[in-house]
Protein backbone atom coordinates (compact mmCIF):
# COMPACT_ATOMS: atom_id res chain seq x y z
CA UNK A 1 0.00 0.00 0.00
CA UNK A 2 3.00 2.49 0.28
CA UNK A 3 3.36 5.34 -2.15
CA UNK A 4 7.28 4.58 -1.43
CA UNK A 5 9.75 2.02 0.00
CA UNK A 6 11.55 4.81 1.66
CA UNK A 7 14.31 1.98 1.94
CA UNK A 8 16.33 2.68 -1.18
CA UNK A 9 19.38 4.85 -0.98
CA UNK A 10 18.05 8.18 -2.55
CA UNK A 11 19.37 8.66 -5.82
CA UNK A 12 21.63 11.30 -6.16
CA UNK A 13 21.87 13.80 -9.51
CA UNK A 14 24.36 16.42 -10.37
CA UNK A 15 26.48 17.80 -7.63
CA UNK A 16 28.27 14.90 -6.51
CA UNK A 17 29.26 13.27 -9.96
CA UNK A 18 32.73 12.96 -10.89
CA UNK A 19 34.88 16.40 -12.64
CA UNK A 20 34.78 14.92 -16.20
CA UNK A 21 30.95 13.23 -16.39
CA UNK A 22 30.30 17.22 -14.97
CA UNK A 23 32.53 18.43 -17.53
CA UNK A 24 30.60 16.10 -20.20
CA UNK A 25 27.07 17.32 -19.50
CA UNK A 26 27.93 21.35 -19.22
CA UNK A 27 28.89 20.11 -22.71
CA UNK A 28 26.11 18.16 -24.09
CA UNK A 29 24.04 21.60 -22.50
CA UNK A 30 25.63 23.61 -24.19
CA UNK A 31 25.58 22.12 -27.78
CA UNK A 32 21.80 21.71 -26.97
CA UNK A 33 20.83 25.30 -25.98
CA UNK A 34 22.91 26.63 -28.55
CA UNK A 35 21.42 24.91 -31.47
CA UNK A 36 18.27 25.62 -30.20
CA UNK A 37 19.47 29.36 -30.05
CA UNK A 38 20.76 28.33 -33.79
CA UNK A 39 17.29 26.62 -34.63
CA UNK A 40 15.66 29.77 -33.58
CA UNK A 41 17.55 32.24 -35.77
CA UNK A 42 17.54 30.57 -38.17
CA UNK A 43 14.00 29.99 -38.38
CA UNK A 44 13.59 25.93 -37.90
CA UNK A 45 11.78 26.39 -34.96
CA UNK A 46 9.04 29.18 -34.87
CA UNK A 47 9.94 32.11 -32.43
CA UNK A 48 6.77 32.56 -31.40
CA UNK A 49 6.48 28.92 -29.45
CA UNK A 50 9.86 28.31 -28.97
CA UNK A 51 11.67 31.86 -28.14
CA UNK A 52 15.45 32.11 -28.26
CA UNK A 53 17.53 31.27 -24.97
CA UNK A 54 19.05 34.24 -25.37
CA UNK A 55 15.68 36.12 -25.06
CA UNK A 56 14.79 34.00 -22.55
CA UNK A 57 18.03 34.90 -20.28
CA UNK A 58 16.62 38.85 -21.37
CA UNK A 59 13.41 37.78 -19.45
CA UNK A 60 15.34 36.56 -16.56
CA UNK A 61 16.95 39.55 -15.95
CA UNK A 62 13.44 41.65 -17.00
CA UNK A 63 11.22 39.97 -14.37
CA UNK A 64 14.23 39.60 -11.84
CA UNK A 65 15.79 42.79 -11.79
CA UNK A 66 14.42 45.23 -14.30
CA UNK A 67 10.53 44.67 -13.13
CA UNK A 68 10.64 42.96 -10.31
CA UNK A 69 7.56 41.88 -10.94
CA UNK A 70 7.89 38.39 -10.45
CA UNK A 71 9.01 38.44 -6.53
CA UNK A 72 5.51 39.51 -5.23
CA UNK A 73 3.91 36.16 -7.40
CA UNK A 74 6.68 33.72 -6.32
CA UNK A 75 6.27 34.63 -2.92
CA UNK A 76 2.62 34.24 -3.15
CA UNK A 77 3.16 30.76 -4.55
CA UNK A 78 5.67 29.57 -1.96
CA UNK A 79 3.26 30.60 0.97
CA UNK A 80 0.87 28.86 -0.98
CA UNK A 81 2.94 25.86 -1.00
CA UNK A 82 4.07 26.29 2.34
CA UNK A 83 0.90 26.59 4.16
CA UNK A 84 -0.71 23.88 2.33
CA UNK A 85 2.12 21.06 2.42
CA UNK A 86 2.65 21.82 6.38
CA UNK A 87 -1.27 21.79 7.03
CA UNK A 88 -1.80 18.71 4.60
CA UNK A 89 0.96 16.91 5.53
CA UNK A 90 0.30 17.40 9.59
CA UNK A 91 -3.05 16.05 8.38
CA UNK A 92 -1.93 13.72 6.57
CA UNK A 93 0.76 11.75 9.11
CA UNK A 94 -1.78 12.38 12.33
CA UNK A 95 -4.80 10.41 10.39
CA UNK A 96 -2.25 8.13 9.44
CA UNK A 97 -1.04 7.81 12.58
CA UNK A 98 -4.62 7.23 14.43
CA UNK A 99 -5.89 4.99 11.65
CA UNK A 100 -2.33 2.53 11.95
CA UNK A 101 -3.13 1.98 16.11
CA UNK A 102 -6.30 1.59 15.72
CA UNK A 103 -7.49 -2.01 13.82
CA UNK A 104 -11.23 -1.65 14.06
CA UNK A 105 -11.03 1.69 12.11
CA UNK A 106 -8.78 0.60 9.89
CA UNK A 107 -11.02 -1.75 8.29
CA UNK A 108 -13.77 0.78 8.02
CA UNK A 109 -11.80 3.12 6.39
CA UNK A 110 -9.57 1.35 3.93
CA UNK A 111 -12.57 1.38 1.48
CA UNK A 112 -12.60 5.06 1.51
CA UNK A 113 -8.63 4.72 1.10
CA UNK A 114 -8.79 2.72 -1.79
CA UNK A 115 -11.82 5.36 -3.37
CA UNK A 116 -9.90 7.70 -2.51
CA UNK A 117 -6.32 6.71 -4.12
CA UNK A 118 -8.58 5.80 -7.30
CA UNK A 119 -9.86 9.63 -7.89
CA UNK A 120 -7.53 12.25 -9.05
CA UNK A 121 -7.57 14.49 -6.46
CA UNK A 122 -7.12 17.69 -8.59
CA UNK A 123 -10.67 16.73 -9.98
CA UNK A 124 -12.02 18.04 -6.92
CA UNK A 125 -10.35 21.15 -7.27
CA UNK A 126 -13.64 22.89 -8.68
CA UNK A 127 -15.48 21.91 -5.65
CA UNK A 128 -13.55 23.11 -3.46
CA UNK A 129 -13.62 26.87 -5.07
CA UNK A 130 -17.16 26.85 -5.42
CA UNK A 131 -17.45 25.74 -1.62
CA UNK A 132 -14.93 27.99 -0.30
CA UNK A 133 -14.59 30.81 -2.89
CA UNK A 134 -11.92 32.59 -4.41
CA UNK A 135 -8.91 33.53 -2.81
CA UNK A 136 -5.93 32.08 -0.58
CA UNK A 137 -8.20 29.20 1.88
CA UNK A 138 -9.90 27.45 -1.23
CA UNK A 139 -5.90 27.18 -3.03
CA UNK A 140 -4.41 25.84 0.55
CA UNK A 141 -7.38 23.60 0.55
CA UNK A 142 -6.89 21.96 -3.07
CA UNK A 143 -2.87 21.70 -1.74
CA UNK A 144 -3.72 20.06 1.27
CA UNK A 145 -5.99 17.70 -0.77
CA UNK A 146 -3.01 16.97 -3.05
CA UNK A 147 0.00 16.30 -0.74
CA UNK A 148 -2.64 14.41 2.25
CA UNK A 149 -1.89 11.43 0.67
CA UNK A 150 1.24 10.40 0.45
CA UNK A 151 2.08 11.12 3.98
CA UNK A 152 -1.23 9.67 5.20
CA UNK A 153 -0.66 6.25 3.77
CA UNK A 154 2.67 6.13 4.10
CA UNK A 155 2.43 7.07 7.64
CA UNK A 156 -0.36 4.52 8.01
CA UNK A 157 1.82 1.64 6.30
CA UNK A 158 4.55 2.31 8.48
CA UNK A 159 2.84 2.12 11.36
CA UNK A 160 1.03 -0.98 10.44
CA UNK A 161 4.16 -3.20 9.24
CA UNK A 162 6.09 -2.43 12.40
CA UNK A 163 8.48 -5.27 12.68
CA UNK A 164 6.58 -8.61 14.69
CA UNK A 165 10.25 -9.39 15.39
CA UNK A 166 11.06 -5.98 17.39
CA UNK A 167 7.05 -6.14 18.49
CA UNK A 168 7.93 -9.35 20.19
CA UNK A 169 11.17 -7.86 21.36
CA UNK A 170 9.93 -5.36 23.31
CA UNK A 171 7.11 -6.94 24.66
CA UNK A 172 9.16 -9.64 25.90
CA UNK A 173 11.06 -6.70 27.93
CA UNK A 174 7.67 -5.84 29.29
CA UNK A 175 7.39 -2.15 27.34
CA UNK A 176 4.91 -0.15 27.63
CA UNK A 177 2.27 1.38 24.70
CA UNK A 178 3.87 5.05 25.03
CA UNK A 179 7.25 3.07 24.65
CA UNK A 180 6.54 1.32 21.54
CA UNK A 181 5.48 3.96 19.74
CA UNK A 182 8.20 6.15 21.19
CA UNK A 183 11.02 3.73 20.87
CA UNK A 184 10.08 1.53 18.12
CA UNK A 185 7.15 2.28 15.85
CA UNK A 186 8.03 6.25 15.11
CA UNK A 187 11.14 5.42 14.29
CA UNK A 188 11.45 2.50 12.28
CA UNK A 189 8.16 4.18 10.47
CA UNK A 190 10.32 7.37 9.74
CA UNK A 191 11.73 6.57 6.72
CA UNK A 192 8.48 5.67 5.10
CA UNK A 193 6.69 9.00 6.46
CA UNK A 194 10.29 10.86 4.94
CA UNK A 195 9.17 9.17 1.53
CA UNK A 196 6.01 10.33 1.81
CA UNK A 197 6.74 13.69 2.81
CA UNK A 198 8.57 14.13 -0.33
CA UNK A 199 6.01 13.17 -2.65
CA UNK A 200 3.85 15.07 -1.00
CA UNK A 201 6.09 18.66 -1.21
CA UNK A 202 6.58 17.90 -5.22
CA UNK A 203 2.58 17.10 -5.04
CA UNK A 204 2.50 20.74 -3.22
CA UNK A 205 3.71 22.71 -6.25
CA UNK A 206 1.94 21.17 -8.63
CA UNK A 207 -1.25 21.52 -6.67
CA UNK A 208 -0.34 25.37 -6.24
CA UNK A 209 0.06 25.91 -10.07
CA UNK A 210 -3.68 24.21 -10.64
CA UNK A 211 -5.26 26.46 -8.12
CA UNK A 212 -3.25 29.47 -9.51
CA UNK A 213 -4.45 28.40 -12.96
CA UNK A 214 -7.50 28.57 -12.06
CA UNK A 215 -8.27 31.49 -10.17
CA UNK A 216 -5.74 33.76 -11.78
CA UNK A 217 -4.83 36.24 -9.15
CA UNK A 218 -1.53 35.95 -8.62
CA UNK A 219 1.63 33.49 -8.10
CA UNK A 220 3.48 32.01 -10.71
CA UNK A 221 1.00 29.78 -12.10
CA UNK A 222 -1.22 32.72 -13.31
CA UNK A 223 1.93 34.74 -14.31
CA UNK A 224 2.56 31.89 -16.72
CA UNK A 225 -0.99 32.28 -17.85
CA UNK A 226 -1.07 35.84 -18.69
CA UNK A 227 2.42 35.65 -20.56
CA UNK A 228 1.31 32.90 -22.62
CA UNK A 229 -1.94 34.76 -23.51
CA UNK A 230 0.24 38.06 -24.48
CA UNK A 231 2.54 35.67 -26.66
CA UNK A 232 5.23 36.78 -24.06
CA UNK A 233 6.83 33.22 -24.54
CA UNK A 234 10.33 34.21 -23.75
CA UNK A 235 8.73 35.32 -19.98
CA UNK A 236 6.85 32.32 -19.80
CA UNK A 237 9.53 30.30 -20.11
CA UNK A 238 11.97 31.83 -17.46
CA UNK A 239 8.84 31.68 -14.93
CA UNK A 240 9.05 27.66 -16.14
CA UNK A 241 12.62 27.36 -15.56
CA UNK A 242 12.35 29.10 -12.15
CA UNK A 243 9.90 26.55 -11.34
CA UNK A 244 12.74 24.10 -12.16
CA UNK A 245 14.96 25.44 -9.86
CA UNK A 246 12.59 25.55 -7.14
CA UNK A 247 11.77 21.99 -7.84
CA UNK A 248 14.96 20.59 -7.66
CA UNK A 249 16.00 22.81 -4.95
CA UNK A 250 12.85 21.25 -3.01
CA UNK A 251 14.31 17.78 -4.16
CA UNK A 252 17.83 18.35 -2.63
CA UNK A 253 16.32 20.44 0.55
CA UNK A 254 14.54 17.14 1.50
CA UNK A 255 16.75 14.57 0.09
CA UNK A 256 19.35 16.64 2.91
CA UNK A 257 16.84 16.52 5.50
CA UNK A 258 15.76 13.10 5.18
CA UNK A 259 19.36 12.17 5.57
CA UNK A 260 19.77 13.95 8.57
CA UNK A 261 16.53 12.22 10.39
CA UNK A 262 16.96 8.75 8.80
CA UNK A 263 20.48 9.27 9.05
CA UNK A 264 20.94 4.96 9.99
CA UNK A 265 20.26 4.23 5.42
CA UNK A 266 23.88 6.13 4.92
CA UNK A 267 26.94 4.67 5.67
CA UNK A 268 27.85 8.68 5.29
CA UNK A 269 25.04 9.19 8.18
CA UNK A 270 25.73 6.41 10.44
CA UNK A 271 29.60 7.47 10.48
CA UNK A 272 28.65 11.31 11.10
CA UNK A 273 26.59 10.36 14.11
CA UNK A 274 28.41 7.41 15.27
CA UNK A 275 31.02 9.79 15.84
CA UNK A 276 29.06 12.10 17.35
CA UNK A 277 27.54 10.11 19.90
CA UNK A 278 31.20 8.12 20.53
CA UNK A 279 32.42 11.66 21.28
CA UNK A 280 29.93 12.55 23.82
CA UNK A 281 29.99 9.39 25.67
CA UNK A 282 34.07 9.49 25.93
CA UNK A 283 33.23 13.39 26.80
CA UNK A 284 31.30 11.67 29.92
CA UNK A 285 33.11 9.04 30.79
CA UNK A 286 36.71 10.89 30.81
CA UNK B 1 -0.16 -36.02 40.92
CA UNK B 2 0.38 -35.33 44.32
CA UNK B 3 -0.88 -31.37 44.76
CA UNK B 4 0.85 -30.14 47.85
CA UNK B 5 4.23 -31.95 47.20
CA UNK B 6 4.46 -30.58 43.58
CA UNK B 7 4.08 -27.25 45.14
CA UNK B 8 6.63 -27.19 47.48
CA UNK B 9 9.43 -28.55 44.56
CA UNK B 10 8.30 -25.43 42.47
CA UNK B 11 8.50 -22.84 44.85
CA UNK B 12 12.10 -24.03 45.16
CA UNK B 13 13.48 -24.42 41.65
CA UNK B 14 14.14 -21.82 39.53
CA UNK B 15 11.96 -22.30 36.69
CA UNK B 16 9.21 -25.09 37.01
CA UNK B 17 6.45 -26.35 35.41
CA UNK B 18 3.74 -28.77 35.89
CA UNK B 19 1.41 -30.36 33.10
CA UNK B 20 2.01 -27.05 31.14
CA UNK B 21 -0.05 -27.15 27.96
CA UNK B 22 -0.42 -24.85 24.77
CA UNK B 23 -2.96 -25.41 22.30
CA UNK B 24 -3.44 -22.90 19.17
CA UNK B 25 -6.81 -22.32 16.50
CA UNK B 26 -9.26 -23.15 19.67
CA UNK B 27 -7.47 -26.53 20.62
CA UNK B 28 -7.41 -28.04 17.25
CA UNK B 29 -3.45 -27.58 17.40
CA UNK B 30 -1.99 -29.17 20.02
CA UNK B 31 1.64 -27.30 20.39
CA UNK B 32 2.62 -27.95 23.77
CA UNK B 33 1.37 -31.05 25.83
CA UNK B 34 1.88 -32.04 29.71
CA UNK B 35 5.05 -30.43 30.13
CA UNK B 36 6.52 -31.70 33.43
CA UNK B 37 10.35 -30.46 34.97
CA UNK B 38 12.01 -28.61 37.27
CA UNK B 39 15.51 -26.66 36.57
CA UNK B 40 18.09 -26.71 39.08
CA UNK B 41 19.39 -22.99 39.64
CA UNK B 42 22.65 -21.98 37.50
CA UNK B 43 21.91 -24.80 34.94
CA UNK B 44 22.22 -25.01 31.24
CA UNK B 45 19.34 -27.17 30.09
CA UNK B 46 19.34 -27.24 26.35
CA UNK B 47 16.06 -28.27 24.36
CA UNK B 48 16.08 -30.09 21.15
CA UNK B 49 13.60 -32.06 18.67
CA UNK B 50 12.26 -31.43 15.35
CA UNK B 51 10.36 -28.28 13.79
CA UNK B 52 7.49 -27.89 15.14
CA UNK B 53 8.01 -29.89 18.78
CA UNK B 54 6.95 -26.77 20.76
CA UNK B 55 10.28 -25.42 21.66
CA UNK B 56 9.63 -21.91 20.83
CA UNK B 57 6.15 -22.07 22.11
CA UNK B 58 7.21 -23.33 25.44
CA UNK B 59 9.80 -20.82 25.69
CA UNK B 60 7.02 -17.89 25.35
CA UNK B 61 5.14 -19.47 27.74
CA UNK B 62 8.08 -19.29 30.21
CA UNK B 63 8.67 -15.54 29.15
CA UNK B 64 5.36 -15.12 29.72
CA UNK B 65 4.76 -13.54 26.19
CA UNK B 66 1.68 -16.17 25.14
CA UNK B 67 -0.84 -17.45 28.02
CA UNK B 68 -0.78 -20.69 28.61
CA UNK B 69 -4.06 -22.83 27.84
CA UNK B 70 -3.69 -25.69 31.07
CA UNK B 71 -1.09 -26.58 33.63
CA UNK B 72 1.38 -24.28 35.57
CA UNK B 73 4.68 -22.42 35.18
CA UNK B 74 6.51 -20.29 37.69
CA UNK B 75 10.07 -18.77 37.93
CA UNK B 76 11.23 -18.40 40.94
CA UNK B 77 8.30 -19.76 42.88
CA UNK B 78 5.86 -16.98 41.40
CA UNK B 79 3.18 -18.11 38.74
CA UNK B 80 4.11 -16.49 35.30
CA UNK B 81 1.46 -13.67 34.21
CA UNK B 82 3.21 -12.03 31.99
CA UNK B 83 6.46 -10.72 30.94
CA UNK B 84 9.09 -10.59 33.65
CA UNK B 85 11.91 -8.66 34.47
CA UNK B 86 13.59 -11.89 35.95
CA UNK B 87 13.48 -13.66 32.39
CA UNK B 88 14.73 -12.87 29.47
CA UNK B 89 14.82 -13.90 26.25
CA UNK B 90 17.31 -13.73 23.01
CA UNK B 91 16.02 -14.96 19.37
CA UNK B 92 16.94 -16.74 16.43
CA UNK B 93 17.10 -12.90 14.65
CA UNK B 94 19.09 -10.42 16.45
CA UNK B 95 16.52 -8.23 16.46
CA UNK B 96 18.39 -5.26 16.93
CA UNK B 97 17.05 -1.61 16.27
CA UNK B 98 18.90 0.04 13.35
CA UNK B 99 18.70 3.91 14.59
CA UNK B 100 20.29 2.68 17.33
CA UNK B 101 24.20 1.90 18.10
CA UNK B 102 25.73 -1.39 19.66
CA UNK B 103 25.74 0.33 22.97
CA UNK B 104 21.92 2.21 22.49
CA UNK B 105 20.77 -1.31 21.48
CA UNK B 106 22.18 -2.71 24.95
CA UNK B 107 20.64 -0.06 27.01
CA UNK B 108 17.31 -1.09 25.87
CA UNK B 109 16.13 -2.95 28.21
CA UNK B 110 17.14 -0.68 31.24
CA UNK B 111 15.80 2.63 28.83
CA UNK B 112 12.38 0.30 29.33
CA UNK B 113 12.42 0.22 33.56
CA UNK B 114 14.15 3.53 34.40
CA UNK B 115 16.25 6.65 33.06
CA UNK B 116 20.07 5.65 32.13
CA UNK B 117 22.95 6.14 34.49
CA UNK B 118 26.36 6.77 33.52
CA UNK B 119 26.41 3.50 35.22
CA UNK B 120 24.57 1.81 33.01
CA UNK B 121 26.30 2.56 30.08
CA UNK B 122 29.55 1.85 31.46
CA UNK B 123 27.98 -1.69 32.30
CA UNK B 124 26.69 -1.78 29.05
CA UNK B 125 30.11 -1.09 27.37
CA UNK B 126 31.34 -3.99 29.89
CA UNK B 127 28.89 -6.42 28.25
CA UNK B 128 30.12 -5.34 24.88
CA UNK B 129 33.84 -6.14 26.14
CA UNK B 130 32.55 -9.58 27.62
CA UNK B 131 31.32 -10.68 23.89
CA UNK B 132 34.01 -9.24 22.20
CA UNK B 133 33.11 -6.12 20.65
CA UNK B 134 35.07 -3.46 22.68
CA UNK B 135 35.91 -2.11 19.48
CA UNK B 136 32.21 -1.33 17.62
CA UNK B 137 30.67 0.13 20.98
CA UNK B 138 28.72 2.88 18.42
CA UNK B 139 29.04 0.88 15.23
CA UNK B 140 24.94 0.68 13.82
CA UNK B 141 23.37 -3.03 13.43
CA UNK B 142 24.06 -3.10 9.38
CA UNK B 143 27.94 -2.25 9.87
CA UNK B 144 28.13 -5.31 11.93
CA UNK B 145 28.04 -8.82 10.46
CA UNK B 146 25.44 -11.85 11.91
CA UNK B 147 27.67 -13.15 14.24
CA UNK B 148 28.50 -9.72 15.66
CA UNK B 149 25.01 -8.85 15.45
CA UNK B 150 24.10 -11.69 17.62
CA UNK B 151 26.74 -10.64 20.01
CA UNK B 152 25.34 -7.48 20.25
CA UNK B 153 21.70 -9.38 21.09
CA UNK B 154 23.33 -11.26 23.70
CA UNK B 155 25.23 -8.33 25.51
CA UNK B 156 21.56 -6.84 25.43
CA UNK B 157 20.37 -10.11 26.86
CA UNK B 158 22.51 -10.06 29.94
CA UNK B 159 22.09 -6.26 30.52
CA UNK B 160 18.22 -6.99 31.13
CA UNK B 161 19.92 -8.47 34.69
CA UNK B 162 17.82 -11.61 34.44
CA UNK B 163 18.93 -14.63 35.65
CA UNK B 164 16.67 -16.86 33.27
CA UNK B 165 18.24 -16.99 30.05
CA UNK B 166 16.07 -18.49 27.26
CA UNK B 167 17.81 -18.98 24.03
CA UNK B 168 15.29 -19.83 21.02
CA UNK B 169 18.12 -21.15 18.47
CA UNK B 170 20.49 -17.62 18.71
CA UNK B 171 22.99 -19.03 16.53
CA UNK B 172 20.75 -20.88 14.34
CA UNK B 173 21.14 -18.07 11.47
CA UNK B 174 24.85 -18.05 11.36
CA UNK B 175 27.21 -20.16 9.31
CA UNK B 176 29.08 -23.51 11.28
CA UNK B 177 32.41 -21.72 12.19
CA UNK B 178 31.07 -18.52 13.84
CA UNK B 179 27.95 -21.05 15.65
CA UNK B 180 30.17 -23.23 17.50
CA UNK B 181 32.90 -19.87 18.31
CA UNK B 182 29.76 -18.22 19.71
CA UNK B 183 28.67 -21.22 21.63
CA UNK B 184 31.87 -21.97 23.66
CA UNK B 185 31.69 -18.16 24.18
CA UNK B 186 27.99 -18.61 25.40
CA UNK B 187 28.86 -21.28 28.04
CA UNK B 188 31.75 -19.53 29.20
CA UNK B 189 29.68 -15.58 29.70
CA UNK B 190 26.57 -17.56 31.87
CA UNK B 191 28.81 -19.70 33.50
CA UNK B 192 30.56 -16.30 34.65
CA UNK B 193 26.95 -14.71 35.03
CA UNK B 194 25.48 -17.90 37.13
CA UNK B 195 22.60 -17.65 35.07
CA UNK B 196 20.10 -20.17 34.65
CA UNK B 197 19.74 -21.07 30.45
CA UNK B 198 17.36 -22.97 28.21
CA UNK B 199 19.14 -23.26 24.78
CA UNK B 200 16.88 -24.69 22.24
CA UNK B 201 18.62 -25.95 18.73
CA UNK B 202 17.86 -27.99 16.24
CA UNK B 203 21.68 -29.60 16.83
CA UNK B 204 22.13 -32.89 18.68
CA UNK B 205 25.57 -32.44 19.40
CA UNK B 206 25.52 -28.79 20.18
CA UNK B 207 22.45 -29.20 23.05
CA UNK B 208 24.79 -32.64 24.73
CA UNK B 209 27.99 -29.97 24.51
CA UNK B 210 26.51 -27.18 25.95
CA UNK B 211 24.15 -28.78 28.52
CA UNK B 212 23.80 -30.06 31.82
CA UNK B 213 20.89 -32.03 30.99
CA UNK B 214 19.12 -32.22 27.74
CA UNK B 215 15.03 -32.03 26.87
CA UNK B 216 14.38 -34.58 24.02
CA UNK B 217 11.11 -32.86 22.78
CA UNK B 218 8.63 -34.29 19.68
CA UNK B 219 6.32 -33.24 17.87
CA UNK B 220 2.03 -34.16 17.31
CA UNK B 221 1.53 -33.58 20.03
CA UNK B 222 4.66 -31.15 21.00
CA UNK B 223 5.97 -33.13 24.64
CA UNK B 224 8.83 -33.83 26.59
CA UNK B 225 9.57 -37.13 25.48
CA UNK B 226 12.98 -37.58 27.88
CA UNK B 227 15.36 -36.16 29.89
CA UNK B 228 18.53 -36.94 29.51
CA UNK B 229 21.79 -35.78 32.05
CA UNK B 230 25.14 -35.01 30.83
CA UNK B 231 27.82 -35.64 33.15
CA UNK B 232 30.76 -34.39 31.69
CA UNK B 233 32.68 -31.57 33.66
CA UNK B 234 33.72 -28.05 33.01
CA UNK B 235 35.40 -26.40 30.97
CA UNK B 236 34.59 -28.73 27.50
CA UNK B 237 36.89 -29.18 24.97
CA UNK B 238 35.83 -28.91 21.78
CA UNK B 239 37.21 -32.72 21.27
CA UNK B 240 34.84 -34.18 23.67
CA UNK B 241 32.60 -34.22 20.55
CA UNK B 242 34.67 -36.99 19.17
CA UNK B 243 34.62 -39.18 22.87
CA UNK B 244 32.63 -42.23 22.72
CA UNK B 245 31.35 -41.47 25.98
CA UNK B 246 29.93 -38.53 24.17
CA UNK B 247 28.77 -40.20 21.07
CA UNK B 248 26.64 -42.46 23.35
CA UNK B 249 24.96 -40.07 24.54
CA UNK B 250 23.74 -39.22 20.90
CA UNK B 251 22.44 -42.31 20.34
CA UNK B 252 20.83 -42.07 23.09
CA UNK B 253 19.11 -38.08 21.91
CA UNK B 254 18.40 -40.50 18.63
CA UNK B 255 16.92 -43.05 19.60
CA UNK B 256 14.30 -41.11 21.63
CA UNK B 257 13.80 -38.62 18.70
CA UNK B 258 13.11 -41.76 16.59
CA UNK B 259 13.68 -42.12 12.66
CA UNK B 260 12.75 -38.75 11.56
CA UNK B 261 15.42 -37.13 13.05
N1 LIG C 1 0.69 -18.42 16.89
C1 LIG C 1 0.41 -19.67 16.46
N2 LIG C 1 -0.77 -19.96 15.90
C2 LIG C 1 -1.06 -21.21 15.49
N3 LIG C 1 -0.23 -22.25 15.59
C3 LIG C 1 0.97 -22.04 16.14
C4 LIG C 1 1.37 -20.74 16.60
N4 LIG C 1 2.62 -20.84 17.10
C5 LIG C 1 2.99 -22.11 16.97
N5 LIG C 1 2.01 -22.84 16.38
C6 LIG C 1 2.06 -24.28 16.10
O1 LIG C 1 2.49 -24.94 17.25
C7 LIG C 1 3.40 -25.98 16.93
C8 LIG C 1 4.68 -25.79 17.68
O2 LIG C 1 5.31 -24.59 17.21
P1 LIG C 1 6.71 -24.06 17.75
O3 LIG C 1 6.98 -22.79 17.06
O4 LIG C 1 6.68 -24.06 19.22
O5 LIG C 1 7.69 -25.20 17.24
P2 LIG C 1 9.28 -25.24 17.30
O6 LIG C 1 9.64 -26.50 17.99
O7 LIG C 1 9.80 -23.98 17.85
O8 LIG C 1 9.66 -25.37 15.78
P3 LIG C 1 10.93 -24.79 15.02
O9 LIG C 1 12.05 -25.72 15.32
O10 LIG C 1 10.54 -24.86 13.58
O11 LIG C 1 11.16 -23.40 15.49
C9 LIG C 1 3.56 -25.97 15.43
O12 LIG C 1 2.71 -26.96 14.88
C10 LIG C 1 3.10 -24.61 15.04
O13 LIG C 1 2.53 -24.63 13.77
MG1 LIG D 1 10.98 -22.34 17.08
Amino acid sequence: MAVSDGISPPRRIGLTMPRRRLLTHAVIFLVLVGLWEIGSRAGWLDPLFYPRPSNILRSFWLIYVQNGNVWFHLYATLGLVFAGFVAGSILGVGLGALVGFQPLVRRFIKPYVIVLEATPRIAVAPLLIAALGFGAPSKIAIIMLVCFFAPFINTLSGVVNVSEDRLELFNSLGAGKMQVLRKLVLPEALPVIMAGERLALTAALSGALVAEFIQRDQGIGSLILIYTRNLNMASAFACIFTLTIIGFLIFRGMEWIDNRIAFWNTEAGMARVGTKRALAFRGAHG
Amino acid sequence: MDGTGDAQQMSNSVLGARSLGKTFANGSVVALEGATFDIRPGSFVSLVGPSGCGKSTLLRLIAGLIERTSGQVSVHGTDVSGPRTDVAMMFQKATLLDWRTAIENVLLPTEMARSVTKDDQKHAAELLKLVGLEEFLFAFPSQLSGGMQQRVALARLLQTGADVLLLDEPFGALDEFTRERLNVELMRIVGEVKATTLFVTHNIAEAIFLADQVFVMTPRPGRIAATIDVPFERPRPLSLQTSPEFNTLVAEVRDVLGDDH
